[in-house]
């Protein structure tokens, strides 16, 4: 055969080409599955977290079972009104701001410290099974772990008064005492999560160059100045994601642990928010006023959360979803 | 088996066109080689006849039917893929059966067609290894028999070597050629190897931006590429490519460059252009070295010759550009060190207008 | 990092404190449970006088023998068991597909469907909208309703997601190639493939599901349906008021105490048998996955 030279530039053909329609048609035709895919989860989000979006407007309204969530007349701020004016609320607004504040202060260093502490580890039998050790009460049910605490604070028998009474001390009724109740519930959370947030760490120290290490040693650097020189700022940036991610879950006080630990006696300082809307509107029936305080909630959690976002997007580029 | 062709297919993502309106007609049992620089659209093309990618515009045939809107799986086209995409949770014998057991062909049928295939391809002995435990010459070729096993209308292969190294690539193509020939299966195979592309086609389809440059036969395109394009793409080391103007000369059109002349093939096209522009291309091997001693038609200045046993590639400037040689040493490389010039005879050139590119007409060569 | 005999005195004085250190804290870590465990094999008598420390007090199996013949008990547990299988295939069976359509460059809408579920981790309607819809549903008490409300979670859907995207596209055009339609690409080779990630979420549907206990609590009246964790927690309020049992103590063997002490041991056994193969997953930092889009 003879050779072509096809180097005319062709840009459109006569052929027929289908339809934009017909092109969906077939897209669907041979796609049909993925959607089909898709469409249960698509359905249980609308079912379970869409819907009661759409029921967040009885925040606005009088809310009546009777009626239900779209009958009820409207009645505007008033919920909103109330709740400021509530005391209740406003001390449970101050209460979970603090708790998360304390939280934030003694818990974040911890998780650190420890994987800053597991990096200095040789002997790898006494790394590992330490390890093992300090994750485990993150598997543990809230439950569970309150009941110890409530056994080991206990007036009578628990070890702590034990231990108090070895040196002469009379014993204290803790989780009576609202005082003891915020440094009870965050000693809590760290000793329960500590171990295991410490594995974000030690993954982000393994991925430092050993190379950076061993030129390290050649200098003669000792082991507490590598940490301080090398290991620390090449975490740094681990840390400050964690740290945004953590303010950005500020108002996320793990309300379950409070509501097994807080009695009456501790509302004063023990009551957040979470806590304050299950009172309220689980056990009292006053839906629209809770649903007010926990809309309230979401949209303060909201924009901390996209700030949080945002900030750690410009930061370090990478998305925190 | 059956042909596969092509009517000014196009590709579009969004706004951006990659393929401009490709045509191409692939015989039955035809190997064609989609040969071209990184990006310019052949793993677009090669996936539009898999129907793994929608065609934009045209229109593409296999055997007489309209394939456009047809799924991949009803196109009767097996593909070889560059990574393999062997599935690593099943041994080689389920690989290869993986398509038949989708298909639901029968026990018996699926247990021959296994033996088969690996009988053919040397697999025998690895049916129950795992893809991870293989060499990777051997999940090369268990790639082939997945495509094999399906007895399919077209073989389609995307740069289905370039994960090997030299040794492998060179011994791999060798049977992928054999292969051919026992199954003379319809076969469309990407590379932007152009060796790969010389040995193994029938025809090779050179292309550059979305658009193809030449089509012909390995020797066809390596006599007479068409434009400069093709003639510095094939072949290696790839043609000299030296900028000349046209001028008189003792027996016809003559390419003046740099203080020195060139005769050329007396063709009408090159007649009374005096003054214009050319591009004169010279294979490496077409040229006869020559020494201060011998009568040199054209000096250059050596540089640097490389000895690769029987040839020696002498790298040397002409005109202040690279320009390279490629010679037998016959024993005596010291000679090759001597060199300062070269000879040619005029038909062997090949002679491009500057401004376009294009082959000047009436100087294509026979193949044998 | 290799040989501590390379060491200088500083530094090993340096790794002797960090041990030191991690060893006390992985003990403090590990007492209360031995305390608890202890308190659960002493009479009830020791345990109230507060003098168990370390080890049971005149040792006794009275409070397993109490709680071990409670038929709730093993109701509530047996109920935990239902709802942590059943809804950990349901979340399953509607991650799974989900994570995979969304992984798909062929979706229409791609975006906009990751950005629904993405949207979920970042904003949700809070407990009362949550409650009064489930009740709307009619879903109170029921196993079904507890199975299938909590089966689906943002952070599991993209955690599987990526992994699904990590996967090289090859494989399914492969297996379309060969014939495959979506389902059997998905079933066939996508999820033999994703088996880690799998095992991750189907790890992590596990733990929550087994300690799962506020919605159990507010969304189930029966106590036939109860699982283990609201069960628990009964038990607990109960005995730390009841005048049975401070009236008994001087003639039975239990007390509040070593009773509740029982129901924790029994109910963290099954924790403690799973717990050496979660720690094969989660060592791996495959938490970090989910935390990247
Ligand atoms: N999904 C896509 N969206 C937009 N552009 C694309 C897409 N896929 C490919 N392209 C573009 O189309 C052009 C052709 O790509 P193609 O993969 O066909 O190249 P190729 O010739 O196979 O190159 P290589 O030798 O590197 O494999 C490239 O410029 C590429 O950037
Ligand atoms: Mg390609």
């Amino acid at each position: 055969m003879t050779v072509e030279n096809v180097d005319k530039p062709v840009e459109t053909s006569s052929f027929a080409q289908p339809t934009r329609v017909q092109r969906i048609v077939d897209h669907l035709k041979r796609e049909w599955q993925i959607y089909a895919m898709l469409i249960p989860l698509v359905i249980w989000l609308l079912l379970f977290l869409y819907k009661p979006m759409y029921g967040l407007q009885i925040a606005f309204k009088d809310y009546s079972i009777f009626r239900g969530i779209t009958a009820s007349p409207w009645i505007g701020f008033e919920h909103f009104h109330t709740l400021f004016g509530s005391e209740q609320f406003v001390r449970a607004l101050r209460n979970t701001f603090i708790i998360s504040f304390y939280t934030l202060v003694f818990g974040f260093p911890m998780p650190i410290l420890l994987a800053l502490m597991f990096n200095e580890v040789l002997n790898q039998w006494f790394r590992k099974s330490t390890q093992t050790i300090v994750y485990l009460p993150h598997f543990i049910s809230s439950v569970i772990i309150a009941g110890i605490v409530i056994t080991a604070f206990s007036p009578s028998a628990g070890i702590v008064n034990t231990v108090l009474g070895w040196f002469g001390a009379d014993p204290i009724y803790f989780l009576t005492k609202p005082e003891w109740f915020r440094p009870i519930f965050i000693g809590t959370g760290i000793w329960q999560e500590a171990g295991f947030q410490s594995i974000v760490y030690l993954a982000a120290i393994a991925g430092v160059s050993p190379t950076l290490y061993e030129s390290a040693v050649v200098d003669g650097a000792s082991r507490w100045q590598m940490m301080w020189k090398i290991t620390i700022p090449s975490i740094l940036p681990t840390i400050l994601i964690m740290l945004i991610i953590r303010i950005g879950n500020l108002l996320e006080v793990s309300f379950e642990m409070i509501i097994l630990l807080y009695q009456p006696a501790t509302y004063e300082t023990a009551d957040v928010v979470n806590t304050f809307i299950y009172r309220q509107g689980l056990q009292s029936g006053q839906y629209d006023f809770a649903a007010a305080a926990g809309l309230f909630n979401a949209v303060i959690a909201f924009i901390l959360v996209m700030g949080a976002n945002s900030i750690s997007k410009r930061y370090s580029r990478t998305s925190l979803w | 088996m059956a042909g596969v062709k092509l009517e000014s297919i196009v590709k579009r993502y969004g706004a951006v066109q990659v393929v401009h309106g490709i045509n191409l007609d692939v015989d039955e049992k035809e190997f064609v080689v989609l040969v071209g620089p990184s990006g310019c659209g052949k793993s677009t093309t090669l996936r539009m006849i898999a129907g793994l990618e929608e065609i934009s515009d045209g229109q593409l045939t296999i055997d007489t039917r309209v394939m456009n809107r047809v799924a991949p799986k009803d196109r009767d086209v097996a593909m070889v893929f560059q990574n393999y995409a062997l599935y690593p949770h099943l041994n080689v014998a389920d690989n290869i059966a993986f398509g038949l057991r989708i298909r639901k062909e029968s026990k018996d049928k699926i247990a021959a067609s296994i033996k088969e295939v690996s009988g053919i391809l040397g697999l025998t002995d690895y049916l129950d290894r795992r893809p991870a435990d293989l060499s990777g010459g051997q999940r090369q070729r268990v790639a082939m028999g997945r495509a094999i096993v399906r007895d399919p209308k077209v073989f389609l292969f995307d740069e289905p070597l370039s994960n090997l190294d030299a040794k492998l690539r060179t011994q791999m193509r060798a049977e992928i050629k054999r292969l051919h020939k026992r199954l003379g299966a319809t076969s469309i195979y990407v590379t932007h190897d152009q060796v790969e592309a010389m040995t193994l086609a029938d025809r090779i389809v050179v292309m550059n931006d979305g658009r193809i440059e030449q089509l012909g036969t390995p020797m066809e395109l390596f006599l007479n590429p068409a434009n400069t394009f093709v003639a510095s793409f094939l072949g290696s080391p790839p043609m000299n490519l030296v900028k000349a103007t046209l001028g008189p000369g003792e027996n016809g059109p003559t390419a003046h460059f740099a203080g020195q002349s060139m005769p050329l093939a007396p063709l009408d096209a090159l007649q009374n252009r005096d003054g214009d522009e050319v591009i004169v291309g010279i294979r490496p091997e077409y040229v006869d070295v020559a020494t201060a001693e011998d009568a040199t038609q054209v000096q250059v200045n050596l540089e640097l010759v490389e000895t690769l046993g029987s040839e020696a590639l002498l790298h040397a400037t002409l005109a202040g550009d690279p320009f390279v040689i490629k010679a037998e040493t016959q024993g005596n490389a010291a000679y090759l060190q001597k060199v300062t010039g070269f000879t040619i005879k005029p038909e062997m050139l090949r002679v491009f207008d500057a401004a376009t590119g294009h082959a000047v007409p009436g100087q294509d060569r026979q193949a044998a | 990092m290799a040989n501590m005999n390379l060491y200088s005195r500083g530094d090993r004085m340096f790794v002797w404190l960090n041990m030191f250190l991690i060893g006390v804290f992985a003990l403090s870590t590990l007492y209360p449970f031995i305390y608890i465990a202890a308190i659960s094999l002493s009479t009830g008598f020791e345990a109230r006088a507060g003098n168990v420390v370390l080890t049971p007090v005149e040792l006794t199996f009275a409070a397993y023998k109490y709680i071990l013949v409670e038929p709730a008990f093993w109701r509530s547990y047996l109920n935990t068991f239902i709802y942590t299988i059943g809804g950990t295939l349901m979340s399953l069976a509607f991650i799974i597909p989900g994570a995979y359509a969304l992984s798909r460059p062929q979706l229409y809408g791609r975006r906009f469907w990751n950005l629904m579920v993405a949207f979920t981790m970042w904003f949700n309607a809070g407990l009362i909208p949550f409650f009064l819809n489930f009740r709307d549903l009619g879903l109170l008490d029921s196993y079904f309703g507890i199975i299938i409300g909590f089966a689906v979670n943002g952070f599991n859907v993209i955690l599987m997601r990526n992994f699904f995207e990590g996967i090289p596209q090859s494989f399914e055009e492969a297996a379309r190639m060969d014939g495959a339609n979506d389902f059997q690409v998905l079933w066939k080779v996508y999820v033999p493939l994703a088996k880690p990630a799998i095992a991750t979420v189907a790890l992590f549907c596990i733990v929550s599901r087994w300690n799962g206990f506020f919605w159990a609590m507010v969304l189930l009246q029966d106590q036939d349906k109860v699982p283990l964790q609201v069960f628990l927690r009964h038990t607990i309020a109960k005995l730390s008021d009841d005048q049975e049992f401070s009236d008994t103590l001087f003639t039975q063997a239990y007390s509040a105490e070593t009773v509740t002490a029982a129901i924790i041991v029994c109910s963290i056994i099954p924790v403690l048998l799973v717990y050496p193969f979660l720690q094969k997953y989660f060592n791996k930092g495959i938490l970090l996955g989910g935390v990247k889009e």
